[in-house]
């Protein structure tokens, strides 16, 4: 009885390592003209915004310069570390990618084990020499959308407006910031066009999580309840569960369109939902911010230090016109929709923009020039005491 | 398990099991490699290298093993006197914010440690206690009583993580276990602190505590045969109180290793990603040491390779992550089998001696669900 | 508060609740004939992608049906491993969680985008639209299953059976019953039905698939089978319960007034509490079939 286990035990292994020898490609590959790892937090890939831009923008690169792309995800945080480590530890990556702000400390850590080493991490401020960090202006971009929702909302006779946001990390506090400014704007806009101030309020909760969809649509269906009238989300995969609730009670009222409407966020997500539920998207391009780090890598101008991307250079907007038909890819590729959709998509996009008074984009267009021009500087938090002050300056209650 | 019955035959049948559920679990995550186009013998040759293949990532795997260790020492202790306890995981998230909690005071290096350590254990147990106690006085089954708990406690951690605990300048996270209350590197460029000499020191007193003490005679009495060792005098309430008790200290410990000796951030995130999943890994690490502390230790090493492996192998052979929970769950699958051995053996059965056989199938009885 | 907000909790609460009284009305049969299935969680993440699959092969039926023969397969494979390979429950329930937490993160990294696998509209199934809300016509699929149940566990012969399996199985045993198989068909049963709460969250719910999709409604669901004491009618109360302060939860947090009363941290604990104080006070000794979890050898 002692030896049978054994055999077996052999046997099984050696059948695998037969099929397994089997299976060995032998065809060589080009040798690619260099690596580059993209690092992601426990979110992951899937969300069809932020770490699918960071997928989005680093494979363009690959494809564009002969590089080799490895994407490393991570389980639980405690890979954070060990993760950049490995592929700082390989010496084969001309630059690795974090995406995220939770990777914060592995990339401060790494960075100091190995100085020869590149990095770039995205939402994040690690002060090396060999880190290149990348932060968006997400309170710029988040005030355009939260003046166009105060005023569609208050167009369309809705006294909220929505916004599902994740965990509490600093970031989020630059979209919660911004996002309450342009609806103090918005309101403020109305006023001036229809002489009275419609006091659109802002219903918002963190709900604590980047993956729970369920609670994406559970919270947006609550602020629907309240008569929100537009919800911005700010979670990532969020969006899917907040565009089903929209979807929903749009249906329920016998419609096909908005409003209510879901805002968008970091990738175009306006083809979502058929094109005329999603009225905007805050565009955060972290795919160009990839594609720039890695172009960089390659023509050697790579340098560490702070690059802060915000409206002035098209790191952050609101959704337009060309960025739909690049987006619709996005959705293709996760096989929410067809290419057969596409026409349709376009025209029900087109419908709805074009039912919002125009009066309302001038104002979003003037807004956005005001802040590139420096004229006006939206409000920016990255501590829970920044946040709390500029929660009491822009109350948004009624 | 029944290590003393069994003998020396016994136990070689024993690890011959687990070498077997292993290469089958292997084999079952080969075959969905070669089923989607994944290479497995880079793959798990970046696996073993990864685990193994050097001091960085030997250190890795036992930096992972570290709470592991501790948490499958809580379902062990359980096991061995007869009880399912599951309910590390509630446990070592209190645990950990225990340990963190020392830290909103200044204190010097050793009684820092010190304090958040007995901080920690403390949590752990007192939140044991309310099993223990439902289980000697109502009859309350351990394992509903604990799958309660730990959802208790996963909220309150959360509530805890986000408005009492948080660190004000970055709110996803709580404060950071501070300097003087951090464990030492112990191999500075990795992870490993020397938590991990904390676990193994636990893992020998509880093998002294079973083995080598009459509560721990009484224990083990206990889970062989309940009936005859009530009828022996030994009173049961009191062993379910030692062993839960105890079970919560090493739970709660092993939050405390984890965020005290985890680089880089020695804290707890919101969401708990870095520790949730402890307490049920350590499940599965007790079941494949055979619920004894030797045994444990390098089942905890064994798993804690799988994941630094794991990492090794999505970077070079770009397989994902988690092929290897693919692997763990069927080598735990594999190992609910007490009979492995003789499905796969082509021999008749061997005779065992009548006696031998009703205890067995008693002591099966006697300690399960 | 409006009767908007009621009728929106109420209605979420019905939706959230379809999974949980699905599965532990599985698992009430599979426990009262003797079997502990802790792998009910990975028997829903699984069947969830799994469904995914099925419904965009063949729509949203084929998904909910492919769903249940995936939590049927498994339940087979557990129920052989506890029965006749005389595999201990507990060991057998982790094995599969961890089989399958890996292995549908691994399809999720294979099938279209990572991460997450949307179901296309039209493989979804197809609400009731009311005037108050959407309604899952698999709301009413689980609303009847618990009672249909009831009357097989506690009105036929079979359930009898199924039942003194669980009890007794040295007397069923003598009286003819094959307690292995009963028992064998009795947890692969149930855990079609887990396999069917799968299916539903992705088929007919939430419209994806991600590696969390499951969220711990598996353990949810031994929660309210302990809450039940084994009576497929108060499964149905208490997944209701369950999905009711689960959703409330998540209201409360949207209101910041009521946030600073009572954190929605604590709301979420409020349905563990009660089944751990029902648990310990009102039912007393929890009543569980006495051979439950002991695999069984003739002697």
């Amino acid at each position: 009885m002692k030896h049978s286990p054994k055999l077996t035990g052999i046997i099984f292994v050696a059948v695998v390592l037969v099929i397994g020898l089997a299976m060995i490609p032998a065809v060589a590959e080009a040798a690619p003209k260099g690596k580059i790892a993209v690092v992601l937090d426990v979110g992951g890939r899937g969300d069809l915004s932020f770490n699918d831009m960071g997928y989005k923008g680093t494979d363009k690169a690959a494809a564009d310069f002969g590089l080799q792309m490895v994407e490393i995800q991570s389980a639980s945080a405690s890979d954070y570390l060990p993760n950049v480590r490995n592929a700082a530890r390989s010496k084969s990556f001309d630059l690795i990618i974090s995406v995220g702000f939770l990777l914060t400390d592995a990339v401060a850590a790494a960075a100091k084990e190995y100085p020869d080493q590149k990095f770039m991490i995205i939402d994040s401020v690690v002060e090396a020499p060999n880190v290149m960090s990348i932060v968006f202006k997400e309170n710029e971009g988040s005030a355009l959308v939260g003046a166009l929702a105060a005023m569609v909302a208050a167009h369309y006779g809705y006294p909220y407006v929505g916004a599902v946001l994740g965990i509490e990390i600093p970031v989020l506090f630059h979209f919660e910031a911004g996002y309450r400014f342009g609806i103090d704007w918005g309101n403020k806009a109305y006023a001036q066009e229809k002489d009275t101030n419609p006091n659109t309020g802002l219903l918002y909760t963190y709900t604590g999580t980047f993956s729970d969809i369920a609670k994406g649509k559970e919270a947006t269906k609550a602020m629907l309840a309240q008569k929100a009238g537009l919800v911005y989300n700010v979670a990532g995969p969020l969006g899917i569960g907040d565009l089903q609730a929209i979807t929903e009670d749009i249906k329920a009222k016998g419609k096909e369109a908005g409003p209510p409407f879901m805002i968008g966020v970091d990738a175009n997500q306006d083809w979502m939902g058929d094109g005329h539920r999603v009225l905007a998207s805050m565009l955060k391009r972290v795919d160009n911010a990839c594609y720039n780090a890695s172009e960089a890598v390659v023509k050697g101008t790579f340098k560490g230090g702070l690059v802060v991307m915000g409206l002035d250079v098209q790191g952050v907007g609101i959704s337009k016109d060309p960025d739909l038909l690049d987006f619709m890819e996005f959705g293709i590729g996760a096989g929410k929709i067809t290419a057969a959709d596409k026409t349709k998509i376009v025209s029900n996009w087109k419908n709805m923009r074009a039912q919002v008074p125009s009066w309302i984009w001038n104002a979003v267009a003037d807004l956005e020039k005001q802040i590139i021009s420096g004229k006006i500087s939206v409000p920016n938090a990255n501590t829970l005491d920044e946040m709390k002050a500029v929660r009491s300056k822009y109350p948004l209650k009624r | 398990m029944q290590d003393r019955e069994m003998g020396f035959a016994g136990r070689i049948e024993e690890l011959n099991k687990t070498v077997i559920a292993g290469v089958v679990g292997f084999a079952v995550g080969a075959l969905i490699m070669i089923l989607y186009g994944y290479d497995p013998i880079s793959a798990y040759t970046a696996l073993f290298s990864g685990a193994f293949g050097d001091l960085y990532s030997f250190s890795e795997s036992l930096a992972n093993a570290t709470p592991l260790i501790l948490t499958a020492l809580t379902f062990a202790i359980g096991f061995r006197g007869g009880m399912f306890n599951i309910g590390a995981e509630g446990q070592l998230y209190l645990g950990a914010l225990a340990a963190v909690t020392v830290s909103l005071f200044h204190l010097p290096s050793g009684i820092g440690i010190a304090l958040s350590i007995i901080f920690a254990i403390l949590a752990g147990a007192i939140w044991s206690l309310p099993v223990a106690i439902l289980k000697a006085a109502r009859g309350v089954h351990e394992v509903i009583s604990t799958i309660m708990l730990n959802w208790i406690a996963q909220f309150l951690a959360f509530y805890l993580i986000a408005k009492i605990l948080v660190d004000p300048l970055r709110a996803e996270k709580t404060i950071s276990v501070a300097e003087w209350g951090r464990l030492p590197l112990l191999v500075p460029g990795t992870s490993l602190s020397c938590g991990i000499f904390v676990s193994l020191f636990a893992a020998i007193i509880i093998y002294l505590l079973l083995w080598r003490t009459t509560i721990g005679f009484d224990i083990r009495a206990m889970g062989y045969n309940p009936l005859a060792a009530t009828y022996a005098g030994i009173e049961k309430w009191k062993i379910i109180l030692f062993v839960f008790i105890t079970g919560g200290f090493t739970a709660g410990l092993a939050g405390a290793v984890h965020v005290m000796g985890r680089p880089p951030t020695y804290a707890v995130y919101g969401g708990m990603p870095s520790i949730k999943g402890l307490g049920f890994e350590g499940l599965a690490v007790a079941m494949i040491g055979r619920n004894h502390p030797i045994g444990i230790i390098f089942a905890a090493i064994f798993f804690g390779g799988l994941l630094a492996g794991g990492r090794m192998m999505q970077l070079f052979s770009q397989v994902p992550l988690e092929m290897v929970r693919v692997v763990e769950g069927t080598v735990v699958l594999f190992l609910a089998i007490p009979e492995l051995i003789r499905f796969f053996s082509f021999l008749r059965k061997v005779r065992i001696p009548l006696t031998f056989r009703i205890k067995r199938s008693q002591n099966k009885e006697g300690r399960q669900l | 508060m409006n009767p908007g907000y009621l009728w929106g909790i109420f209605l979420g609460s019905l939706h959230a609740m379809v999974p949980i009284t699905l599965a532990s009305t599985g698992e009430v049969v599979g426990e009262s004939a003797g079997l502990f299935n802790i792998g009910l969680e990975g028997i829903i993440l699984l069947s969830a992608m799994t469904g995914a699959l099925g419904a965009e092969a063949g729509g949203p039926i084929a998904g909910l049906i492919v769903g249940m023969g995936t939590g049927f397969a498994i339940g087979l494979v557990f129920g052989a491993i506890c029965t006749y390979f005389k595999g201990v429950q507990l060991i057998a329930g982790v094995g599969i969680n961890l089989f399958a937490a890996g292995l549908v993160t691994f399809w999720l990294i294979h099938l279209g985008v990572p991460g997450h696998h949307a179901v296309a509209e039209e493989s979804m199934l197809v609400n009731i639209s009311t005037p108050v809300g959407d309604f899952s016509p698999m709301i009413l699929v689980a609303i009847v299953l618990p009672v249909l149940t009831y009357v097989l566990l506690f009105r036929t012969k079979l359930g009898l059976k199924i039942r003194a399996v669980g009890e007794n199985p040295q007397a069923a045993d003598v009286s003819g019953i094959n307690i292995h198989l009963l028992r064998l068909f009795s947890t692969a049963a149930g855990a079609s039905l887990a396999g069917l709460a799968g299916a539903y969250i992705s088929v007919g719910w939430l419209g994806s698939v991600t590696k969390e999709i499951s969220a711990g409604r598996g353990f949810i669901a031994l929660a309210t089978v302990v809450f039940s004491g084994l009576n497929p009618l108060l499964a149905l109360l208490g997944g209701f319960i369950f999905g009711f302060f689960d959703n409330l939860a998540v209201w409360i947090s949207t209101m910041p007034a009521v946030q600073q009363v009572i954190p929605w941290q604590f709301v979420s604990m409020a349905p563990y509490v009660v089944t751990l104080l029902v648990v310990a006070g009102v039912i007393g000794r929890a009543r569980f079939p006495a051979a439950m979890g002991i695999p069984y050898e003739r002697e």
